[in-house]
């Protein structure tokens, strides 16, 4: 059965091209080309270069504001700002199994997730659950006027305390 | 070089699973050519051979097609261009800035759509005026000219309701001075105006009608009546190319 | 495939041959089927391509403008500033135009509705089946018709000051009265043409005229307030 578009055309040369399969090339090259560049175009185009949702960076105030050895949530931006003896240090409350809000529960000394059961001690490690990774730390610095702040973009994984 | 691109191109198509969905092959000869457009569920629309007269530029100056190519333009980069829009008042204004300053691409988007609209309402006008002038209008096809005439109030509606999506002065007032050409209709035109606006004025209710004629409602029916227009193309024994008007006797 | 054989079955086809077709045509048929033989070609590649090539040159034409220039953008709208002038888009200036010498009622139902009905019954009159010269047949009485029907249109419009409409009337009907007063016999070139035009050419071409001028009028020469500008002075 004859498979080849070009079947009429006797087939070119070692050295040799016929302006037939000239054209032909040159038209699905530049075919070839136009659509690998709308491709581009477009997936340029399909990822927003602004977005509008909060920044990752979260003020969370003074350090005096927290009590010594404790474990506080803030649900709005969902990091537990912990304080302990030794210093401070912020924590995803994101579940790392499928996404929930976690708590923080004080009767139990442990941070829990309502949705499946995880459970994590106050410094993100998991006690049990289907949950695969530890909270993760988020860095947390000082900023000029003596507030914490915490990007929640940047996981650490050199766990350091900020002291105050 | 070349030859291993053939090679390759020849075991693509030798392929189990290119086999499995271009099932009629390619190839030279009349048959295949037949089975291309036979075959094919978006093609098979056309017959599979056509009269040699139809083709000539001079007869149609493609103008039938050319209209439709625009659509398909219009209907590309609309989908496209709705991924930012959000149709609600204020917003919609601020997306428009977004598009023509932050969107990669948004300005060249948004420009090939306004000008491709502009230029369907003045092919589809052209359209209209070429098929009358070589009598193409003439029985049997007087019913496709009536779907042209649908056709063409439903390009001049979607270019209408696209109009005011910017939310900008021209958009705007332009859409105030239509509604109250509509609530000039006799009887029913308060009532009409209040159904096409969503209230009584342009407002966040009447963007939203809007958008959705423009997105939804009426290029579904551009899709229908144009289904439609083909099809009545086809019945009619194909583009015409001169023939002497009929009388239609077995009615 | 081994079997020397005494003929070798060919899937070519030769392409000048168009097959005879045979059909029984009975009553109301939704394909209206004509039975004259004509040259046909294959749709693929003859019509694919050509069709192609028609799209791809109207696309580079829209990418190369959208590339060049802009399509506007104003202000936010504001309800509480109507811009001066507040112009429709391109394609129903001509409607506005004409709504400055009618009320809407006039100027936006009834004369569009009436050209769509208009355009929508074309074809279903038989004036516009025969596509016979207009003067060719009871000259005189036609001239007559022409001339009442012209004069009370003209005054219609003078009365009520649209002149932008009355001066494309009166430039058709004067090419129809050349066209009339052109003899059959010895005509030749454009008049001969423009004897053979049926009255269906000159109400389309009356209709195309007028909404080439009201639209260009619409869109170049007028100004705040509606008022006449001379677009390469303003």
């Amino acid at each position: 059965m004859s498979d080849d578009p070009k079947a009429t055309t006797p087939p070119d040369g070692p050295e040799e091209m016929s302006r037939r399969n000239f054209f032909i090339k040159m038209g699905v090259g530049s075919v070839t080309v136009a659509a690998l560049g709308t491709a581009a175009f477009s997936c340029q185009y399909l990822s927003p270069n602004v977005l509008y949702e909060p920044s990752p960076i979260v003020d969370a105030g003074k350090p005096d504001h927290y009590p010594p050895d404790s474990v506080t949530l803030d649900p709005q931006t969902a990091i537990y700002v912990v304080r302990t003896a030794e210093g401070f240090f912020a924590l995803s409350a994101i579940c790392t199994h499928l996404g929930c809000l976690t708590a923080y529960k004080p009767e139990l000394g442990i941070i829990a997730c309502p949705c499946h059961g995880s459970k994590f001690k106050t410094d993100g490690v998991k006690i049990e659950g289907p949950a695969p990774r530890p909270l993760p730390w988020l860095r947390m610095w000082l900023s000029d006027d003596g507030n914490l702040m915490v990007d929640r973009s940047n996981a650490v994984a050199i766990k350091q305390l900020v002291r105050v | 070089m070349a030859n291993t691109l053939d090679h390759l191109a020849e075991q693509v198509r030798e392929n189990r699973v290119w086999r499995s969905i271009f099932r009629s092959g390619t190839g030279a000869s009349n048959l295949h050519r037949a089975l291309f457009v036979q075959q094919n569920v978006f093609l098979h629309l056309f017959s599979v051979k056509a009269r040699k007269r139809t083709l000539e530029f001079s007869a149609t100056w493609y103008l039938g097609a050319l209209t439709f190519g625009t659509f398909l333009v219009l209907v590309i980069t609309g989908v496209l261009l709705m991924l930012y829009y959000h149709p609600s008042v204020p917003q919609a204004y601020a997306d428009m800035k977004d598009l023509q300053f932050v969107v990669s691409s948004g300005v060249f988007l948004r420009n090939l759509h306004r000008w491709s609209a502009h230029a369907m309402v003045f092919l589809v006008f052209a359209h209209m005026f070429k098929v009358f002038y070589r009598g193409a209008y003439r029985p049997p096809r007087e019913f496709n000219w009536v779907i042209g005439v649908v056709l063409l109030l439903v390009t001049l509606l979607l270019s209408y309701t696209g109009y005011l999506l910017p939310w900008d002065q021209l958009a705007y007032w332009a859409v105030t001075v239509g509604s109250n050409i509509a609530s000039a209709v006799p009887v029913m035109g308060s009532k009409i105006r209040f159904l096409m606006l969503g209230g009584t004025a342009v407002n966040a209710n009447a963007l939203l009608r809007f958008y959705v004629l423009h997105c939804v409602i009426l290029p579904f029916a551009a899709i229908l009546f144009i289904a439609i227009h083909f099809w009545r193309i086809r019945k009619d024994g194909g583009i015409y190319a001169g023939e002497p008007a009929t009388e239609v006797k077995n009615r | 495939m081994s079997d020397p054989k005494d003929f070798v079955a060919a899937l070519d086809s030769d392409a000048r041959k168009t097959p005879r077709r045979i059909a029984f045509i009975t009553k109301r048929t939704s394909p209206q089927v004509r039975v004259k033989d004509e040259d046909r070609v294959m749709t693929y590649p003859e019509v694919f391509f050509r069709t192609a090539v028609a799209i791809e040159v109207l696309l580079i034409a829209l990418v190369v403008t959208s590339l060049l220039w802009d399509a506007p953008l104003e202000g936010l709208a504001d309800p509480m500033h109507t811009p001066n002038p507040a112009k429709a888009p391109w394609y129903f200036l001509g409607l506005q135009e004409l709504l400055h010498y009618f009320p809407p009622v006039v100027a936006g139902v009834l004369i569009p509705g009436l050209v769509v009905m208009a355009l929508i019954i074309i074809p279903y009159f038989n004036i516009n089946v025969e596509a016979e010269g207009l003067w060719l047949r009871n000259k005189s009485r036609r001239l007559r018709i022409f001339g009442i029907v012209v004069v009370i249109f003209c005054v219609f419009l003078a009365v009520f000051d649209v002149w932008v409409a009355l001066v494309p009337t009166l430039i058709v009907a004067g090419f129809m009265l050349l066209a009339a007063l052109t003899d059959p016999q010895t005509a030749k070139g454009f008049r001969e043409w423009l004897m053979r035009k049926p009255l269906s050419f000159w109400i389309m071409t009356w209709f195309l005229v007028e909404l080439f001028v009201l639209t260009a009028i619409g869109t170049f020469f007028r100004g705040p307030g509606w008022s006449w500008v001379l677009p390469w002075r303003a």
